[in-house]
């Protein structure tokens, strides 16, 4: 290896594997995966769209079978800078509108010898249930409102970096929106807890789920309650598409309740960070001003982290350092 | 005349208050005498030493599919199923297709088992036409017809003056109603019990108050006439609660089963979008199956069953939300009742049996769950100490999708008896 940049990635890795072949939870990462992931996703990041001749020869497809802006294209952004052959699968063209089941779909593609296929679907558990028929690395690019593990990768990349340290221990996260049909938060939380951050979320009852306190985090009704102090406050979209319709009166009522404004952020550390996974929508979950205007918001930092650990995974998933073969547990 | 001689086992007929070391005389397909030690000649005899003889089980509520869905079940298939537990009695689910809300439909059902001669099944018509929840079926029709119940089972009667009409019309043809509960605006989509393991996976919830609500409300409006309800698959504290305070007022018109996988299992065995774990009730938390248990401890429920729900393999291959409901269990509910409440030290042996013979013949009315002279002679033969394995894709029901898959249990059916004739012994269906 002649290539001083690849050279230096590689030293960086220096050998380290992570513990899953399959990543459908953030309950399958340790946190020495994390130490793995975030120490090759800041080298990635610094050397932007390079491109890395590491995986030539892998090919990839993205099955999105719901839609998708930021996620599909980072996964085939940081796929081709990894020198990945890539196909997606979109669902309004591809055969599970014409009956086959997901199942069949996946082996079908499995037969292409595909080291990796990205799955998005708008039903939980796809990802893990089609993980366990088909050969390739499955990863959840989200599913319905369990989890998007890659979103909560990047945002503890992006929280990190802004705390400093190893653990989130003693920091605070308000996590404000609809959390009952956000799989943004299903992972969220879970990488959170795992960092040992202290979690707060705020909405109105109808968004809260059932036994939700059992992750370790405190509910709030006011939102100022839960932005008091906070270290990160963490917007999320109401999310009509999946369902939130009737679970408020009106969006005008629930900006004014939950909206991010800035007085509110105020009431936040003074060196808070915003975040939102986007699609944002505009002075209802977050207030128009401080969207990508203010100096707080790390919402495209976000995007930015996202190229970068998604382009760390498909290394470590497709190119494995210890051999090891992922055990195919049909079931 | 055959007769047949069941020697050296412990017998337990709760009818009788039988519970002890006994052998059993069957001649002509009819018990002859039950006592220790029996010397007359037979021209068959079985050696029970070691094992349990019991009337044949009872079930209450079975899926067999057919007419219709055939591919998921059949009368035959079922038969064999439950002739593999020591089942000997079935009562099927009027939600075949077409759905058994007129008469040819029960004369099917009671044709095609005739055939078979394989265990008894006693058919059940629907409510509400198509079980569409609209306007009454021809319940007087149904009854004449053979059906020993009405249900829509599968669905409630969402509408309250509809249910309370046909609690009055039941009344007037008396025949028994049996209530699947459930308030759909507040299952609203639910695939599981709601709680931390669904919000976990993301799965939409259905709240134990969808359950609770219809099974007060079904009591409410059969006790405004009298009639007799039986109370199908009861799974929460709330539904517990409210039958124990029906049974303490006096309601004697009302009956209440349990599943016995809502006694053994909980809602994590979701965990892992297991499709086999969805069911209508859903499995449910820990604190409800307590409840459940002290309810049949403290006779709340009458009767176990197993609300036997076969599926083709595609059905359960879907993603979780979108895959059928149900499991099977004719295979294995005298091992999980004999597993989860008598190995685990809530209830003897003698109860469990109970609610799976007598007090299942009581609710419907049928002359069978007991080894009294002259009665029919259904028997069942269990080594309650074998440990196995649950395989589902042995099971002889067309159905794999067996929420206890791969789990140990304790106590298995030896040798099935229907009408004095041996119908299945050593894990093989006699004369298939």
């Amino acid at each position: 290896m002649t290539d001083p940049t690849e050279k230096a990635l590689i030293e960086i890795r220096a050998g380290r594997d992570v513990g899953f072949f399959d990543l459908h939870s953030i309950d399958q990462v340790s946190l020495s995966d994390l130490d793995t992931i975030f120490d090759i996703a800041r080298a990635f990041r610094a050397h932007q769209t390079y491109k890395f001749s590491f995986n030539k020869g892998c090919s990839m497809v993205n099955a999105f079978f719901e839609a998708s802006t930021r996620t599909m294209s980072s996964f085939d952004l940081s796929a081709k800078q990894l020198s990945m052959d890539t196909s997606n699968v979109g669902s309004a063209a591809s055969s599970t509108k014409k009956g086959e089941s997901f199942l069949d779909t996946a082996e079908t593609l499995d037969a292409y010898n595909l080291k990796v296929i990205v799955v998005r679907s708008k039903e939980s558990g796809v990802p893990e249930m089609l993980s366990r028929h088909v050969n390739a690395s499955i990863i959840n690019a989200g599913d319905g409102w369990h989890e998007h593990p890659t979103q909560a990768l990047l945002d503890a990349l992006t929280i990190l970096d802004h705390c400093g340290g190893k653990t989130l221990k003693g920091k605070t996260v308000a996590i404000v929106g609809d959390i009952m049909h956000s799989r943004v938060f299903g992972s969220l939380v879970r990488i959170l807890k795992k960092l040992n951050a202290t979690v707060r979320v705020a909405a109105p009852e109808t968004f809260i789920p059932s036994g939700v306190e059992n992750f370790g985090l405190t509910v709030h009704h006011k939102v100022e309650d839960a932005l008091s102090g906070a270290d990160v406050v963490y917007a999320l979209r109401v999310q009509e598409e999946r369902g939130a319709g009737g679970f408020i009166p009106s969006l005008r009522e629930y900006s004014k309740m939950y909206g991010i404004s800035k007085k509110r952020l105020d009431m936040a550390k003074k060196d808070v960070i915003l975040m939102h996974p986007g699609p944002v929508r505009r002075d209802i979950d977050v207030h128009s001003a401080l969207v990508s205007v203010d100096e707080r918001s790390h919402i495209l930092k976000q995007v930015e982290n996202g190229m970068a650990v998604r382009k760390t995974l498909l290394w470590l998933m497709a190119n494995r350092m210890d051999g090891k073969k992922k055990v195919m547990v049909r079931k | 005349m055959t007769s047949l001689l069941i020697k050296n086992g412990h017998v337990i007929d709760p009818a009788n208050k039988i519970d002890g070391p006994a052998d059993v005389l069957v001649i002509d397909g009819k018990i002859a005498k039950v006592a220790k030690a029996i010397t007359d000649k037979a021209d068959e005899t079985i050696d029970a030493k070691g094992l349990v003889v019991t009337p044949g089980l009872i079930d209450l509520q079975v899926h067999v599919r057919e007419p219709g869905r055939e591919d998921k079940e059949t009368i035959e298939t079922a038969s064999w199923a439950a002739l593999a537990g020591g089942v000997t009695s079935i009562v099927a689910m009027p939600n075949t297709r077409p759905v058994a809300d007129n008469q040819t439909v029960i004369e099917f059902v009671i044709k095609r088992a005739r055939e078979l001669d394989l265990v008894n099944v006693y058919p059940t018509g629907a409510i509400t036409k198509g079980e569409a929840g609209h306007e009454l079926a021809e319940i007087n029709e149904l009854k004449n017809a053979g059906a020993v119940a009405v249900t829509d089972d599968g669905v409630d009667v969402q509408d309250e003056g509809l249910l309370r009409r046909a609690f009055q019309y039941t009344k007037t043809c008396d025949i028994l109603l049996m209530s699947h509960c459930e308030v759909n605006n507040l299952t609203d989509g639910g695939v599981m019990h709601e709680g931390w393991v669904s919000t976990q996976l993301g799965l939409p919830g259905t709240p134990a108050a969808a359950e609770d609500l219809a099974v007060q409300k079904n009591i409410m409006l059969a006790n405004m006439s009298g009639a007799r309800l039986h109370l199908l698959h009861n799974s929460t504290k709330g539904a517990t609660d409210a039958i124990r305070a029906a049974k303490k007022a006096g309601a004697k018109n009302v009956t209440a089963e349990v599943s016995v996988q809502h006694f053994a299992l909980s809602d994590e065995e979701c965990i892992g979008y297991n499709t086999n774990a969805k069911m209508y009730p859903p499995l449910r938390s820990r604190d409800h199956i307590d409840a459940i248990i002290a309810g049949i401890k403290d006779d709340t429920f009458d009767a176990f069953t197993t609300d036997h729900a076969p599926h083709i393999e595609p059905e359960k291959l879907e993603p979780f939300i979108d895959a059928a409901f149900g499991s099977t269990g004719l295979e294995t509910s005298f091992a999980v009742m004999n597993t989860y409440l008598v190995e685990a030290g809530h209830i003897p042996l003698s109860k469990g049996i109970s609610k799976m013979t007598v007090e299942p013949a009581k609710i419907v009315r049928i002359n069978k769950g007991t080894l009294s002279v002259g009665a029919d002679a259904d028997i069942a033969i269990f080594d309650t100490k074998a440990v196995w394995v649950v395989d589902a894709k042995k099971s002889l029901s067309k159905g794999k999708n067996c929420v206890f898959d791969g789990k140990k249990l304790t106590g298995r059916a030896v040798t099935t008896i229907v009408g004095g004739c041996v119908k299945y012994t050593k894990g093989q269906i006699v004369g298939r």
